[in-house]
């Protein structure tokens, strides 16, 4: 239990750095809000009244405590592109997202772990050989390259799925998930390829040792051995490593979501990012950063459940 | 430290071979190949497929994608280096004080690290990028920052357990400065990790360069750029699907070799991950 509660101390603690280093990065921005809001043309007098009204002219300390409380109390402030509540705006994105984010992550590691046993039980023969190298290509190409290439073939060569554009799964789910599809591809093909090189890694070393041998000695079918023996030593890392990746996911639906015009999370940051919409870089770098964060911390928490010599310890 | 043995391995020759060759192009593409070759337009020739005066095909405005795609290795080989060595700049003493001193200093500096690990890197160096101004020093400024939390980890870690050595501890007693300790008995030890960290750090911001061009926020036009092309291939796909082939291949080639290479001299460095990682 103090484990547990060690954990969630030191996420808020964690929580509060990345409000800090989030208000101080977007702060060094050279860009003036108020001439944001008001246009450059504007006369001086009322951008310094905007100024005045907005606290813009307050020590960083102040501007960053009425940020963070306002952040903590649910008022977010207004996006200067969007010119909406920024609040109910991220919720509404990150539903957006979640579909692709838990449709790649299911893609992959269904994909991924089959693949990284099937070749940690042939090591240095073809089976490891075609799935490493498989692998290997897989991270080396860039997510967008993947995500032009399924365009090509499924959207337009096929013709089978949409190349572009998001529809609310609450109106129709099917539809939804067609549009989903091909980003969720885009992104889980990548981390496939990251997961099944991980499983291999970890599963070779696990397959080498002691207790495995000996499970053999008993006489043990190989699969029961792999499977039951091996695969259950191999979840923890596997499933750090897979809990790792949401960040690796977080940073690639920006592009992603962008190449296909899913209005998700990363569409809407990558909005915000192009014009300087401060508010909302804010909020989305915050929100983004607090639920990688979050992501681990469940993995963790997950990793203790699974592994008893954590609890034990 | 055993380097050659990275050679050995066929992956670890394939992968040497590739990025000496991607290397040299970076280097001589731009030495002898005259700028204008990039921009010059052919407009007679616009997205044309591969032929003989176009041994590559070209682009919407006929520009030559072999010419286009030699000198973008340039652009790309540059900041992904500057980068990469920016972030050894920064998370080296970093990692090394960490793990060295310990104790509170470590708490504090391990909790910054954490808290920038955070964030996606792809997002901290968009965010970055825009914040600053998107250009080519900005690029390698915001790859730079967004990998210097890993390779810090990285490299704590590994100063935490050469530490504990018992060679260091007798280097202590015999009356060794904590300066002389860290310089001549750490740091050559932990430079195997560093230099594989470094090679696969290459190779990842090769990809985020490729990333941050793709989405506007990176090198900017005129220069060429691989993420460039690919992001200007977009709406010629059906036509010209060479236009966003030859970019992308070109990235995968240099991301593929850089992997390569960096396992291999992971397996040969490192004799615990000998034994069967990839």
């Amino acid at each position: 239990m103090s484990y547990i509660l060690n954990r969630i101390l030191s996420m808020l603690l964690t929580l509060f750095l990345i409000s800090a280093i989030t208000f101080a990065v977007t702060n060094i921005l050279p860009g003036d809000v108020a001439m944001m809001i008001m246009g450059t043309q504007s006369n001086p007098e009322a951008l310094e009244g905007l100024r005045r009204s907005l606290g813009l002219n307050d020590p960083l300390l102040v501007q960053y405590w009425r940020w963070i409380s306002g952040m903590l109390t649910g008022d977010w402030g207004t996006s200067l592109v969007f010119k909406e509540p920024i609040g109910p705006l991220i919720l509404q994105k990150m539903t957006a997202s979640a579909m692709i984010v838990v449709f790649s992550m299911t893609i992959a590691l269904t994909c991924a772990v089959p693949l990284g046993v099937w070749a940690a039980m042939h090591p240095n023969k073809w089976q490891d050989t075609t799935a490493s190298s498989a692998a290997l290509l897989g991270v080396s190409l860039p997510d967008f390259f993947w995500g032009i290439m399924l365009i090509l073939l499924f959207a337009r060569w096929l013709g089978w799925l949409p190349s572009s554009g998001f529809v609310d799964p609450r109106e129709d789910f099917l539809l939804a998930a067609r549009h989903a599809l091909l980003p969720s591809l885009a992104l889980g093909l990548g981390l496939m390829a990251h997961l099944t090189r991980m499983t291999r890694a970890t599963m070779t070393g696990i397959l080498n040792q002691e207790f495995i041998r000996v499970a053999r000695a008993k006489g043990l079918g190989e699969r029961t051995v792999v499977w039951n023996y091996g695969l259950a030593n191999a979840v923890g890392p596997v499933m750090t490593v897979a809990g790792l990746q949401v960040g690796y996911l977080f940073g690639s639906i920006i592009v992603i979501e962008s190449l296909f015009n899913y209005t998700g999370m990363g569409w809407l940051t990558y909005q915000a990012l192009l014009n300087r919409d401060i508010p909302l870089i804010q909020a989305s770098v915050f929100v983004i950063a607090g639920v990688v964060m979050l992501a681990n911390l469940i993995v963790d928490l997950l990793y203790v459940l699974v592994d008893p010599r954590i609890r034990l310890s | 430290m055993k380097l050659p043995a990275a050679f050995r391995s066929s992956k670890g020759l394939i992968g040497a071979v590739l990025v000496l060759m991607i290397l040299l192009v970076a280097i001589i593409a731009p030495l002898v190949i005259p700028p204008d070759m990039a921009t010059q337009m052919d407009m007679r020739a616009r997205l044309s497929p591969p032929t003989l005066a176009h041994p590559l095909g070209t682009d919407q405005l006929g520009r030559d994608l072999m010419y286009r795609v030699l000198l973008g290795a340039h652009t790309s080989i540059y900041i992904a280096t500057a980068a990469v060595l920016m972030s050894i700049v920064i998370g080296l003493p970093l990692g090394l004080i960490s793990g060295y001193v310990g104790k509170t200093t470590d708490n504090i500096l391990m909790r910054l690290v954490d808290t920038l690990l955070a964030f996606p890197a792809l997002l901290l160096a968009l965010t970055i990028s825009a914040v600053l101004g998107p250009n080519l020093q900005n690029t390698i400024i915001a790859i730079g920052i967004a990998f210097t939390p890993f390779l810090a980890r990285i490299i704590r870690g590994e100063a935490l357990r050469v530490a504990q050595m018992p060679y260091v501890e007798a280097a202590r007693t015999a009356g060794n400065s904590d300066t002389r300790l860290i310089v001549r008995h750490i740091l050559p030890n932990i430079m195997p990790a560093v230099i594989v960290q470094s090679t696969i750090s290459l190779a990842f911001a090769i990809l985020a360069e490729a990333g941050l061009s793709f989405l506007g926020l990176g090198t900017q036009p005129p220069d060429a750029s691989w993420g460039l092309m690919i992001q200007a291939s977009r709406d010629y796909l059906d036509r010209a699907p060479w236009t966003a082939l030859v970019p992308g291949a070109a990235v995968a080639l240099t991301v593929l070799g850089l992997n390569m290479f960096g396992d291999a001299l992971r397996d040969a460095l490192d004799p615990r991950a000998r034994k069967g990682a990839t």
